[in-house]
Parts: structure tokens; C-alpha cells; sequence
């Protein structure tokens, strides 16, 4: 899943972050409210996950502000504050779910999980194509009896892949689906990513469903 | 919360200042009423005096006989014109004469006041009056010789007791709303005490937890993230460690800095307490900054007396006081600016000031910038600033020491801070 985290403590951010990733998210990592309202609209996100108090802009305007721009990915408000009357206040602003600080991290990928399953994109635990299968939770792609554990990165190239698939995705947009934003991926790190996933398929025997559409991009089909 | 209590202020005002209105108005009208019937029975007891003088009587045998070729109600007022009957009886009760209204049945004569309502029919409508009649035993000599019965409509003074009854009637009202509102309005000033402290004791909850929990949240994150990473990777755990050190390192002083505001409340342990001198106390702190000042560009000037300044005091405290100043001095500086720090010895206290060029403090926050952990930036940023107990510490410090804090601040000018420390008597 794409995910906007914004916090503006450095130092809580940063973990999320990091164990966000881990689990196969895209996180787009920002410490104030006004670079946040800014990427809302020039991304589209799975899922938002908000700290209250921020600098300029807090995270329940910001929340209101995403509401009313009508997209619906779910939000999730993180905060210190833990009265009754500052949840109804979060939830009534159009969050969706509220985790009172500290934020227990496992706590917090099984909500992320919870409200992934609610999306209307939502397949499953388990993407498919043909018999090839790739397991959102263990980040593992399957075909008959065999079973690769994929990384990180091969993971959400693979996961994009088998979203779109028999389309052409150009490297440009491979890369702005797969990098945060503000990061700047070297130039030939799709590239890169694309031979590292092919030698994974390669142990699956599925190499060349992995197929290079000269001057145009990436397709994933089976040749089937 | 505070809306109920100023309705429920409002009302009970309204309730009992209306009870004395209603209670205060009838009294009143209950002594009018009282008031205009003795007034009107006096002046006709007045009438009845004067016709009964002008009545002649002639003894007749055994019975008297009453001429009323003399009464004269020419004079008429106001009175006489409500005279409905004038009734003469011998003093066996029989009517002997009678001006006015005819009596249609014969009736008791019984000697003293009454009020009666009578029926009559004008013009063919019934209608019905109420009277006040008089009934005067006529003597000659000390010997009964008969009655005179006069009566008259209580007209006039229904008609001024309606009006006065119409205007209570409108007039408490009226008042019982005029009080409900300036109860409603002296609520609002009541309540605001109230509201005060209970804002500032909201504001320090929400602050406390928030700047408790930013430490925990990260150690905790970090703690749960090393314990995800996989076995072999020693380098992300080691980072996930040293995170941890630097938040348990953060959370520890903020610890310690709520213990301190908690332990030295109230007096200074005399132990601790010594005669100090202020300009070697002050040299020395300002020495602690010139690499702070070097580092950010900025002009750090002080300003001290030649002579020593001794003040009784509490060394470690003052310093951590006048150092926590200087802090906020460096930090909300920008590069390039001027902090100036000056003693200034007066002959019975003695000024510490502390002036930078800084940022200033909006208006609005200045009442609260001694709160503890309020901070001017709502947000609560890490990034600039702390957790908002250093001015909180350093007034509780000069407290102690009889002291006085003040602060003068200008947005985008800069701000003073000034301590008075009062000076032992030599």
C-alpha cells in the first residue's frame, strides 16, 4: 500500500517508517502539515496515517482537508490526546480508526492490515495470476510447490506488477510507485530492480513473464 | 459544563431576587389597599359628620322627627358624586328618609362600616356595585334619636387599586426577565475565574501527557522495530539501540525536571543557602555561552559592576534559573542577533536582566509563558525548543528567593527578561 505518515517528532516517525516498509508498505514519510496537504493531491494514497498536533497545518485540518477533496482511503489519526471527547473529535473529522501514543507497532500494522481489508481494492491476503501467487503478508511469491521469499523492494515491484497486469508500466511510473517521494532512486534502479526480480522468477521457472517492452517499459503476463 | 453552572447561577439569581420583588410588591399593594380605604372611610366619616350636623331633629312624643330641609350636598366633589343613598331611621330602625338609590327591602341597620355589593339595573342591563356604607347612631343629649346611613361606591377606589395592580402585574414580569438577564450576565463574569483555571489545568494535562508520551512512543517504536529486524542484521539493531539510549536519555530529564519543579516548591533549604556573590556567579554562566554565541554569530554582551554583588541565596538554583533564561535567549535568537545580559545593583534589591533580539513572544501567550509545559508553538515541535518547563523552573527558583520575574516582549523585536532579587539589609 502507498502510505502518507506525517509526525512531527523525528524521532517517532522514524521507526513507523521503517517498520511500515518492512512489512512490503511504500511510505511517504513528512513532519508537517503543509507538505502533507500538498502531496494528498499529488498522490493517490491507500492510506493515511496522521499525528494530531503538527506544525501550520494539524493533522485534523488536514484530515477534514483530504475529506472534502472526496477521497476516501482510509485515515488513521495518531495522538497523545486520549479523552473520549478529543476520539469523537478525531473520528467525526473523518478518521477512521484512533491509536492513542505510545503506538504499539504491531498494534499498529494490524490496524494498517484491518484497514487495508476494508479498501474496495482490497483481493485478499494472496495475488494471482494464472498460478502464480504472491502472499501480502509474508511478502513470498508461490507457483505450484515452489516458494521464494521475496525482499522488500521485489516485493512492492512484484505486488505493482500483478496489480496491473498484461499493462505496460513505464519506468517512470514503476518509479513513482515504488519510491517515496522526495527520494530520487538512481537512474538505472528500475532497472536494476527489474533483473534482481527476474533471477527470483527464474527459480519459479516463470523468467519470461517478466517481459521488456522495448522503449515503452515493463509487462507482466503469462505466456499461457 | 460551564454553560449549565452559569444557567443554574442565572436561575437561582432570578428565583430569589423575583421572590423578594413578588414578596417586596405585595406588600406594598397589600399597604395601599389599607392606606386608601382608611383615606376614603375617613372622608366619609367626614360627609356623615357634616350632614348629620345639618340635620335638625324635633322631638315628636315619643319619636323624633328629622328634617332634612338643611343638608346641602351642593358642594358636590368627588365623593359626592359616588354618594349613592342617604338614609335616615329613627332609632326603632324604621326608614325615615332617604335621598338617592331607594332601598327595595327593608334592611338591618346595624351602627359601623360594611361593604356590600348591591345590584341595580341601569337601563335595563344588570350590573353590580360594590359599596362602603356608613351607619352613624344620630344623638341629641347623649339620648338616641335615630341613624344616618350613608353609602357610597367603592368605584373610585377599585379603579385606582386595578391600576395599580396592572402595573405590578406588568411590572414583575418585566423585572423577573430585566433580573434573569443580568443574573445571565453576572454568570459570565463568575464563571470566568473558573473557566481560567480550569483551561490552564486542561491545557497542562494535554501538555504533560503529550510531552510523557513523545519519549515512551519512541522508545517503545524503536524497541519493537529492532526486535522485527531479522537476527543477522546487527547494524539495524545497534541503531534501534542507540535511539533508544538517546530517548530514555530525553525522557530522564524531563523526569528529573518535573521532580525538581515537585521538590524545591515553597522554601529554599537553608543548608544550601549562602551569601554569593552575583557577578562571579554571572561571569561565570556567561563564560559557559561564548561558544554557543560564536556558533550562531550572535553578540553576547554582559554587563556587570566592578564590586562584588552579594545576594543570600541558593547558588546551584540561581544558576540553573538565570541559565534556563539564557537558553531560551540562544535558542529563539536568529543567527547574526544580540543577547545582552546586565546587573544592575539598586539599594535594596538588585536587577538581573536578560535581552535578546529574538523572535519576542505573541501577546497572547505572555500570561501563560510560565505555565508548566506551555509552549508558544502549539504544535509542541522537538525540533526548536524543549518541553516548556524552563521558565516555569526559573520563576518557582526566584520565588523561592523572594524574587520577582517579570517579562517584556515584542514579536519579531525581541524580549527581556528581568529578575529582582531583593538584597539582604547590611
Amino acid at each position: 500500500m502507498l502510505i502518507l505518515l506525517v509526525e512531527d517528532d523525528s524521532a517517532q516517525l522514524e521507526p513507523l517508517q521503517t517498520a511500515l516498509s518492512k512489512v512490503g508498505h511504500i511510505v511517504d514519510a513528512v513532519q508537517d502539515g503543509e507538505t502533507a496537504s500538498w502531496l494528498i493531491k499529488e498522490r493517490e494514497y491507500d492510506l493515511l496515517i496522521l499525528d494530531w498536533m503538527l506544525p501550520k497545518v494539524s493533522g485534523i485540518e488536514l484530515c477534514r482537508h483530504y475529506r472534502n477533496l472526496n477521497l476516501a482511503a482510509p485515515v488513521l489519526m495518531i495522538t497523545a490526546k486520549d479523552t473520549t471527547a478529543d476520539k469523537v473529535t478525531g473520528l467525526d473529522a473523518g478518521a477512521d480508526d484512533y491509536i492513542v501514543k505510545p503506538v504499539d507497532v504491531l498494534e499498529l500494522l494490524a490496524r494498517v492490515r484491518a484497514l487495508g481489508r476494508r479498501s474496495p481494492l482490497w483481493q485478499g491476503e494472496m495475488i494471482e495470476l494464472a498460478d502464480l501467487r504472491l502472499d501480502l503478508t509474508h511478502l513470498t511469491l508461490e507457483r505450484g510447490v515452489d516458494n521464494i521469499q521475496l525482499s522488500v523492494k521485489e516485493f512492492q515491484l512484484m505486488e505493482y506488477l500483478m496489480r496491473h497486469p498484461r499493462q505496460v508500466l513505464s519506468r517512470d511510473q514503476i518509479e513513482q510507485a515504488l519510491w517515496s517521494w522526495g527520494s530520487e532512486p538512481e537512474s538505472n534502479a528500475v532497472t536494476t530492480l527489474v533483473r534482481r526480480l527476474r533471477q527470483r522468477l527464474e527459480t519459479l521457472g516463470a523468467k519470461d513473464w517478466l517481459e521488456t517492452v522495448y522503449g515503452m517499459g515493463y509487462r507482466l503476463h503469462s505466456p499461457n | 459544563m460551564f454553560e449549565r453552572s452559569r444557567r443554574r447561577l442565572a436561575y437561582w439569581f432570578a428565583l430569589s431576587m423575583g421572590s423578594i420583588l413578588i414578596l417586596f410588591a405585595f406588600t406594598v399593594y397589600h399597604r395601599q389597599v389599607k392606606d386608601q380605604m382608611r383615606e376614603f372611610d375617613a372622608r366619609i366619616y367626614d360627609q356623615a359628620k357634616r350632614i348629620a350636623a345639618s340635620t335638625t331633629y324635633q322631638k315628636q312624643g315619643e319619636s323624633w322627627l328629622i328634617d332634612t330641609e338643611n343638608v346641602s350636598l351642593r358642594d358636590r366633589n368627588a365623593l359626592e358624586s359616588k354618594i349613592i343613598y342617604i338614609r335616615w331611621y329613627d332609632f326603632q330602625q324604621r326608614l325615615l328618609q332617604f335621598t338617592g338609590y331607594s332601598p327595595h327591602q327593608r334592611s338591618q341597620v346595624t351602627p359601623g362600616w360594611q361593604t356590600q355589593k348591591y345590584d341595580f339595573h341601569l337601563k335595563g342591563q344588570p350590573l353590580s356595585k360594590h359599596l362602603r356604607r356608613l351607619t352613624l347612631p344620630l344623638k341629641d343629649d347623649g339620648s338616641p334619636v335615630g341613624y344616618l346611613q350613608i353609602a357610597v361606591s367603592l368605584g373610585p377606589l377599585q379603579t385606582s387599586l386595578a391600576r395599580s395592580r396592572l402595573f405590578l402585574s406588568l411590572g414583575i414580569p418585566i423585572a423577573l426577565t430585566f433580573t434573569g438577564v443580568v443574573g445571565w450576565i453576572l454568570g459570565h463574569f463568575a464563571m470566568q475565574p473558573a473557566k481560567r483555571s480550569y483551561e490552564q489545568l486542561q491545557r497542562f494535562t494535554a501538555d504533560a501527557s503529550h510531552e510523557l508520551r513523545a519519549p515512551i512512543a519512541a522508545i517503545l517504536s524503536n524497541a519493537q522495530v529492532g526486535l522485527l529486524a531479522s537476527e543477522d542484521d546487527d547494524q539495524e539493531r545497534d541503531q534501534r539501540l542507540s535511539n533508544i539510549v538517546i530517548q530514555s536519555k530525553s525522557m530522564s530529564s524531563l523526569v528529573a525536571n518535573l521532580l525538581f519543579l515537585a521538590r524545591h516548591e515553597g522554601q529554599l533549604n537553608p543548608q544550601d543557602v549562602a551569601n554569593i556573590d552575583l557577578v562571579e556567579l554571572l561571569s561565570s554562566i556567561a563564560e559557559g555561552y561564548i561558544d554557543s554565541a560564536i556558533d550562531k554569530d550572535l553578540r553576547f554582551e554582559v554587563d556587570l559592576p566592578a564590586s562584588p554583588v552579594e545576594v543570600h541565596s541558593d547558588r546551584d538554583l540561581l544558576q540553573r534559573a538565570i541559565g534556563n533564561l539564557l537558553d531560551n535567549a540562544f535558542k529563539y535568537t536568529p543567527n547574526g542577533g544580540k543577547i545582552t545580559m546586565r546587573l544592575e545593583p539598586k539599594p535594596r534589591q538588585v536587577l538581573i536582566k536578560i535581552m535578546d533580539t529574538g523572535i519576542g513572544i505573541p501577546e497572547v501567550d505572555l500570561p501563560h509563558i510560565f505555565d508548566r509545559f506551555y509552549r508558544v508553538d502549539k504544535a509542541r515541535t522537538r525540533e526548536t525548543g524543549g518541553v516548556g518547563l524552563g521558565l516555569a523552573i526559573a520563576r518557582q527558583i526566584i520565588k523561592a528567593h523572594d524574587g520577582k520575574i517579570t517579562v517584556v516582549s515584542e514579536a519579531e523585536k525581541g524580549t527581556t527578561v528581568q529578575i529582582c532579587l531583593p538584597l539582604q539589609p547590611q
